[in-house]
């Protein structure tokens, strides 16, 4: 019982250290090029009508720097998840949510939350919004495609869990390619 | 003669009865055992009643429901105007130097607050010494009073409604040990001076008062314990005769008997009625404290004490609003009481008397102000909870309300459509809107009429309308999720078009300017909401198939396969609406439009979480394609009037909604923030004289003017890529193309012609094109 409750708290806190960590290594990592194929060459571009903006590139926004209190609260959420309170570190993970809620980081951490209180599916689901926000962060995508293959793991999907293992893999190449 | 029937019957059942037995003889002694025993048997039943009522549940508290609390932290949304909103709400005071929690002081942009501690569902939060520094619109910094910076901290909410039982009893629940012991002293001092020696009656007191009563000729002088107080409160009516007295005194000796004087003193502080408030009866120094003076007990004054020690000898007579003079005489003679029983000093009575009585003027305070809000919370609720439980066991539940965009949202409706109704009949329109937040479906505000602080009838949920062009995107959703067949740039036809039904009706569809637009790039077919080339679009799609989706994205309502489907002939609430909508402006996701976070006991213990859960039901490349349409819809089509006011560079998508005769006018939009959805129209369903976009997107642009979105709508996807593209041909542009605009696409779905008007600049694209071609 005692160890299934520090394996419990080990599998939540694991996640937090290595994205406190992570966040600045996340950061370091150049965004995959953007192919310039069939754009028109600069200098070149249509003239700008009224809607200047429809007209311009859209691309990631710069992944937004930790702000100060979404940290103290990803702090929080650990040492709640430490002491076994996941419902807490829940609450304290969707207050940060509410603060900076295209942060997909925060997102991983609820799912790994959810994961560790047995919800699978609802761990999977959250990793996937969290692969939504995480266009310009490969690592983030990697980490969100092993923890899908987790969630399916204990959802009694190999299949699945397999595929999610291959995606996780063949990103995590990819990163290493563009480093 | 009907009295002499009756003792004819009753002689000869007597008659009958004397075979049986005899009865007992008459005689003093017997009579007094008779009497005796029922009276054991009386107080036996009545000490049956006092403990039951007692020791059970004592008082039945009503839910108290809470606004989402204030987090502070540098770089938040929030102009200092705004921060001073929510203190007076939270009714923090302003004062020249903050020395205790729930006091404030503003040097211009900059504000020193010591906080409330609170009790939270995730953590408790200690009170804390807090400066705030503001620019215009955000905090610019949070330090303690030290000067350390602070990363974040969170307000106690503010407290905008309470779930009543149908008796309409309020409290807010006191224990002993938090009642400040200034006003238990004075409190004994002056209704009960022997409280800790008598047991329950005091019979010379009684005397006394018969005595002053007699020679009044009435009654004048209670001469009541506290425990009969307690006991008249809590068990009887308040009658004054002689039979409820006794009863009176016998239920006192009987608390006495069972309870310690603490839990009477408890129970009297809890129970004692002190004031009306419509038809809400004020129990308690607790609630009495908030209704007179809008601040917790704990905080309050020595002058402001004895004014509610003496209001308990006649609430409604020395009513401090109603009857300020009276009222202040019963406060001055409560502090001499004080003074002379040595509870203070001389010189503070004095300073307490020189002061105001302090009482707020009603109708500032909080209580119910958002009742279509509390409307949903209820209904949530009930989904958990019995109603019994949601009135009485003082749950307290924690909301998503955001009260400042809730204030803001009912000025606008206040004062929008009075200009909107320039012309028409002043009051015929009714409005109701939904604000949530855009990645955790938290309902911010809600309005279920133009006045929103009346609680009748919740059109936000009751209300269901044709939402006209509002359900266009989910025609186009399910032919954006066909990539092989349709992207942004594939062109529709827009010509007229007549559709014979299986049962030989003809449905012949028109555009909203009785024109034909030929052939159009899907996105603008859905920016300019074409009724004919989507109409054209679903039939080909199939109306089930667009059904599918609208279930899919949150439409829970059974709908019927009619063509006029597609053009938004079904009808829906403001919610329902919100909720279809809320799917696309999160990405692609589909979440329970939550109005509550938790629930805790009265004892504060959790009881019930309500998570953000998220359920992927649209592709988030797809969902970007019809956001990017969206975005069109408000930048350059139907929603275009919005950018001539919103602050900033917004982003925005949405689209607006008319139906037939300009029944209804309905506005569903979004930044990367927040999603609002805003309806205008009449009650008697007659026209309102206004269309999508000169009605409810005025109304939703002017809320909406109020909030700094910074995020990109659509945001970035890695499966979608962008090509500029001539919106007349809907091939690949380029810098000869003088209309050329920008479009994603998904992976692999791009024109690979070019325009037209693109001849020569796509020289190599074009010839991979060709040689592709020749092995394909």
């Amino acid at each position: 019982m005692k160890h299934t409750a520090a394996i419990l708290c080990l599998a939540v806190c694991l996640p937090f250290m290595f994205t406190i960590q992570g966040c600045s290594s996340t950061r370091a990592v150049r965004p995959p090029p953007v192919i310039e194929q069939g754009r028109p060459a600069t200098g070149r571009q249509p003239p700008l009508v009224d809607a200047e903006r429809a007209r311009q590139p859209r691309q990631a926004p710069e992944m937004s720097e930790q702000s100060p209190a979404v940290v103290a609260l990803l702090d929080t959420a650990e040492q709640q998840a430490n002491a076994g309170h996941l419902e807490s570190a829940a609450a304290s993970l969707e207050r940060a949510i509410r603060i900076d809620p295209r942060n997909p980081v925060l997102w991983y951490h609820l799912a790994t939350v959810r994961l560790a209180q047995n919800e699978p599916e609802q761990a999977e689901q959250l990793a996937i919004k969290s692969n939504s926000l995480a266009t310009g962060s490969l690592l983030q995508q990697v980490r969100n495609w092993q923890l899908i293959a987790r969630a399916r793991r204990a959802g009694n999907n190999p299949t699945g869990a397999a595929a999610a293992e291959q995606q996780a893999r063949e990103l995590e190449s990819r990163r290493v390619q563009y480093r | 003669m009907a009295l002499r029937r009756k003792r004819g019957r009753k002689k000869s059942r007597r008659k009958v009865a004397h075979r049986r037995f005899s009865w007992p003889r008459f005689s003093w002694p017997r009579l007094a055992t008779l009497l005796l025993v029922l009276l054991a048997g009386y107080i036996t039943w009545l000490d049956y009643q006092v403990r039951s009522q007692f020791d059970g549940k004592r008082w039945s508290l009503p839910a108290r429901v809470y606004a989402r609390p204030l987090e502070l932290y540098s770089g938040r949304e929030l102009a200092p105007d705004q921060f001073a909103a929510e203190l007076r709400a939270l009714d923090y005071r302003s004062v020249p130097y903050p020395h205790q929690p729930g006091e404030f002081s503003r040097n211009r942009d900059v504000f020193h607050l010591i906080s409330r501690p609170f009790a939270f569902w995730d953590a408790e939060e200690t009170a804390r010494n807090l400066r705030i520094g503001f620019d215009k619109i955000r905090i610019t910094g949070l330090t303690d009073s030290g000067g350390r910076p602070i990363s974040i901290a969170r307000l106690d909410p503010v407290l905008v409604g309470s779930f009543y039982p149908s008796q309409h009893e309020d409290r807010v629940l006191l224990q002993l040990g938090s009642v400040p012991v200034a006003l238990t002293d004075a409190l004994i001092a002056v209704e009960d001076r022997g409280f800790y020696e008598h047991h329950g009656i005091a019979p010379l007191e009684i005397l006394r008062a018969l005595w002053a009563n007699i020679r009044a000729g009435g009654i004048v002088q209670g001469g009541s314990t506290l425990t009969q107080q307690l006991a008249k409160n809590f068990f009887l009516t308040s009658k004054r005769t002689l039979s409820r007295k006794l009863n009176e005194a016998l239920i006192a000796l009987l608390l006495e008997l069972h309870y310690r004087k603490d839990e009477i003193l408890e129970a009297y502080l809890n129970e004692v009625y002190l004031g009306q408030d419509g038809d809400r009866a004020i129990h308690g120094f607790g609630l009495a404290s908030h209704f007179y003076f809008d601040r917790p007990l704990a905080e309050l004054t020595a002058g402001q004490y004895a004014l509610l020690v003496g209001l308990v000898k006649g609430p409604s007579y020395y009513n401090p609003q109603r009857h300020p003079d009276r009222a202040r005489a019963r406060r001055d003679l409560v502090l001499d009481i004080m003074v002379e029983r040595g509870l203070i000093e001389s010189e503070e009575a004095l300073r307490a008397k020189e002061g105001g009585l302090g009482v707020i003027q009603h109708g500032e305070n909080a209580i119910n102000n958002f009742p279509a809000f509390l409307d949903l919370v209820r209904r949530q609720l009930r989904r958990d909870y019995r109603d019994e439980d949601i009135t009485s066991e003082g749950l307290r539940i924690f909301t998503t309300l955001d009260p400042q965009v809730q204030w803001r949202l009912e000025k606008i409706l206040e004062t929008r459509l009075r200009d909107l109704e320039r012309g028409a009949a002043a009051g015929s329109l009714e409005a109701a809107a939904v604000v949530t937040s855009v990645q955790g479906g938290e309902v911010l505000a809600l309005a279920g009429g133009r006045r929103p602080g009346y609680a009748g009838f919740n059109r936000a949920l009751d209300a269901s309308r044709q939402v006209g062009s509002l359900l266009k995107p989910a025609v186009y959703l399910t032919a954006l999720e066909k990539p092989g067949s349709y992207t942004l740039a594939t062109l529709l036809d827009d010509s007229p078009l007549s559709w014979t039904a299986p049962n030989g009706n003809v449905w012949s569809p028109r555009n909203y300017d009785k024109t034909s637009h030929g052939m159009v790039p899907l996105y603008l077919a859905l920016a300019h909401s074409y009724n004919v080339a989507t109409a054209r679009l679903g039939l080909t799609l199939g109306i089930e198939s667009v059904i599918d989706t609208l279930k899919r994205i949150g439409v829970e309502r059974h709908l019927k396969p009619y063509p006029s489907l597609l053009l938004g002939a079904v009808e829906l609430s403001p919610l329902e609406v919100t909720r279809m909508y809320q799917t696309f402006a999160s990405g692609g996701f589909r979440m329970p439009l939550r109005a509550i976070t938790a629930v805790l006991a009265s004892d504060n213990s959790p009881l019930q979480r309500y998570a953000l859960n998220v359920r992927a039901v649209v592709a988030p490349d797809a969902n970007a394609l019809i956001t990017t349409a969206l975005w069109f819809a408000a930048r350059e089509g139907t929603g275009r009037a919005l950018y001539q006011s919103l602050p900033g560079e917004q982003d925005v998508a949405g689209k607006t909604g008319t139906t037939d005769d300009l029944r209804d006018s309905w506005f569903a939009g979004f930044t990367s923030d927040r999603l609002g959805v805003v309806w205008i129209g009449r009650d008697d369903n007659k026209s309102t004289g206004l269309t999508g976009s000169s009605g409810a997107l005025r109304l939703w642009r002017d809320l909406f003017a109020g909030f700094h979105s910074t995020g990109r709508i659509p945001p970035a996807v890695g499966t979608v890529e962008y090509q500029w593209i001539d919106p007349h041909s809907g091939l690949l542009a380029d810098a000869g193309c003088q209309d050329g605009v920008q479009l994603p696409f998904i992976g692999g779905s791009a024109p690979l012609d070019s325009a037209p008007c693109a001849a020569g600049r796509h020289d190599l694209p074009k010839a991979i094109d060709w040689f592709r071609g020749l092995f394909e």
